[in-house]
């Protein structure tokens, strides 16, 4: 059984039937189109599989298979949006999907990146923030600043943190969170959450779907 | 214009056809129903034009509800409108009433509904297909007959608090045990003002607390939502977006919920 999670800008999948298979990754824009799994979840998964899980519910199954804690707070950020799962007592407390106004936050930040010919990794968290709400607006913030004489290195940085600070916001402000997607690559990203953050990787989503598999299904309808 | 409800009743006469936006008082209701009036409730989309039309009235982010009133009132032939602008609505719908006086040139008449009698709330609690039973709610504003005998209340699963939403497809996602809360459940009751009604919720049961975007309902919905032990509070604007979708089912399922 292959299992797809197929997102705005990278699509993930795992080989369940290859024992020790580790997951692969491809740029979405280099998706073959006639490509097929049996499970799938993501923004673009609807389209490539027969059967589909929404992306909550396969965040949810991923954290309940990763997290042995019985309260936690698992974030998502993505290319397109930021999405939670909050647990207390082992069971659902609280979620949110922002796909508005969390925006293209990711997309931004590896945009940026490429544009200004940054390393993330060489970037240090700055003292000061932008506040940002959406990817799209706070790129006016890093044009101002730029203009005004900060270093764009700095201008961006702030950018990055005034992400982490939105989505640290949405996500409820914990003290501590579980952190999921392709930005726990990130160091600066990581660094700038005023909180204790676990990264968990970008392969969370799949592990909901394998999970999934698991769950018991209602018969089919005749 | 703004009338008591004897007043208002008794200007009915003149009129064939009427908007509603709110719920009137009853004794509007039952002069309409008495004259044979066609009533047409204005707070559901009724005409196929654009939202945009009602932009030189309101703002775009305004609520969908009260944008959606507009444009019916500007593509239907009415001879009049009744807006009620008492506690069971809102200051917003007060506003467009204002407005649509201006734009109208038809009566546009304010009422304010303090009706305190309870008719009931079966459907809120019946085992059905929850968007037929906020059909059949929505439906039966525009009349003041009681209702038939009542059928069987239902063990609930699941909860949903709110108004009726302006676009109703989200309510395909939710058991047909879902029992209703809220204002929807108010206008059952024909009883909107009833604030006390409307706050009521079931603490046993996982509820989705609705409100429309840019609603004065959302404090409410997002108030009691945390204060009920497993509940997810969701604004939706025009229409229901993949992500809001996709919040309610994973909440149902994640919470155990049968669908």
């Amino acid at each position: 059984m292959i299992l797809g999670d197929f997102g705005t800008s990278y699509c993930k999948f795992l080989d369940l039937d290859t024992p020790g298979a580790k997951p692969t990754i491809i740029a979405t824009k280099e998706l073959p189109r006639e490509t097929r799994v049996d499970l799938a979840t993501g923004h673009n998964g609807k389209r490539f599989a027969d059967r589909y899980v929404n992306e909550l519910i396969a965040l949810a199954r991923g954290g309940e298979a990763l997290i042995e804690e019985e309260e936690y707070v698992l974030l998502d950020c993505g290319s397109r949006d930021i999405k939670f799962i909050k647990y207390a007592n082992g069971k659902l407390a609280d979620m949110g999907w922002n796909a508005e106004c969390g925006a293209s936050m990711g997309f931004t930040i590896e945009l940026l990146e490429r544009y200004y010919e940054l390393d993330y990794a060489h970037l240090r968290v700055p003292e000061q923030t932008f506040s940002v709400t959406c990817g799209v607006l706070g790129m006016s913030d890093i044009f101002d600043a730029v203009i005004s004489g900060v270093p764009v290195a700095e201008a961006v940085a702030r950018f990055v943190k005034g992400i982490a600070i939105n989505a640290y916001r949405f996500a409820g402000s914990p003290t501590k969170l579980y952190l999921s997607g392709g930005l726990c690559d990130n160091p600066l990203f990581v660094g700038s959450f005023p909180c204790q953050v676990t990264p968990l990787g970008r392969f969370v989503l799949l592990r909901g779907l394998e999970a999934e598999t698991r769950q018991p299904r209602p018969p089919a309808i005749a | 214009m703004a009338l008591d409800p004897a007043s208002s009743a008794a200007t009915l006469s003149r009129f064939r056809k009427i908007g509603i936006i709110g719920i009137p008082p009853l004794g509007v209701i039952r002069a309409a129903n008495e004259h044979g009036l066609v009533i047409h409730d204005l707070d559901e989309p009724l005409v196929r034009e654009d939202l945009e039309t009602a932009s030189p009235y309101l703002p775009r982010v305004y609520c969908a509800i009260l944008r959606t009133a507009v444009v019916n009132a500007l593509h239907l032939e009415l001879d009049a409108i009744y807006a009620d602008t008492g506690p069971g609505k809102c200051d917003c719908a007060l506003h467009t009433a204002t407005i649509l006086a201006e734009a109208l040139p038809i009566p546009v008449i304010c009422t304010k509904n303090m009706d305190s009698t309870g008719y009931g709330t079966p459907l809120c609690q019946t085992r059905q297909p929850l968007l037929a039973r906020m059909l059949a709610i929505t439906a039966g504003v525009k009349s003041a007959a009681p209702y038939d005998t009542p059928p069987p209340v239902s063990l609930p699963t699941a909860g949903f608090w709110g108004v009726p939403p302006r676009d109703f497809s989200i309510l395909e996602l939710f058991p047909e045990t879902t029992h209703i809360f809220g204002w929807a459940r108010c206008m059952e009751n024909k009883t909107p003002a009833d604030h006390e009604l409307e706050a009521l919720f079931n603490p046993q049961i996982p509820t989705v607390f609705f409100a429309q975007s840019f609603c004065a309902k959302t404090a409410l919905a997002r108030y009691l939502a945390k204060k009920h032990p497993h509940a997810l509070y969701l604004d939706v604007d025009v229409h229901t977006t993949s992500s809001a979708r996709a919040k309610v089912q994973a909440f149902l399922e994640l919470s155990g919920v049968r669908l």
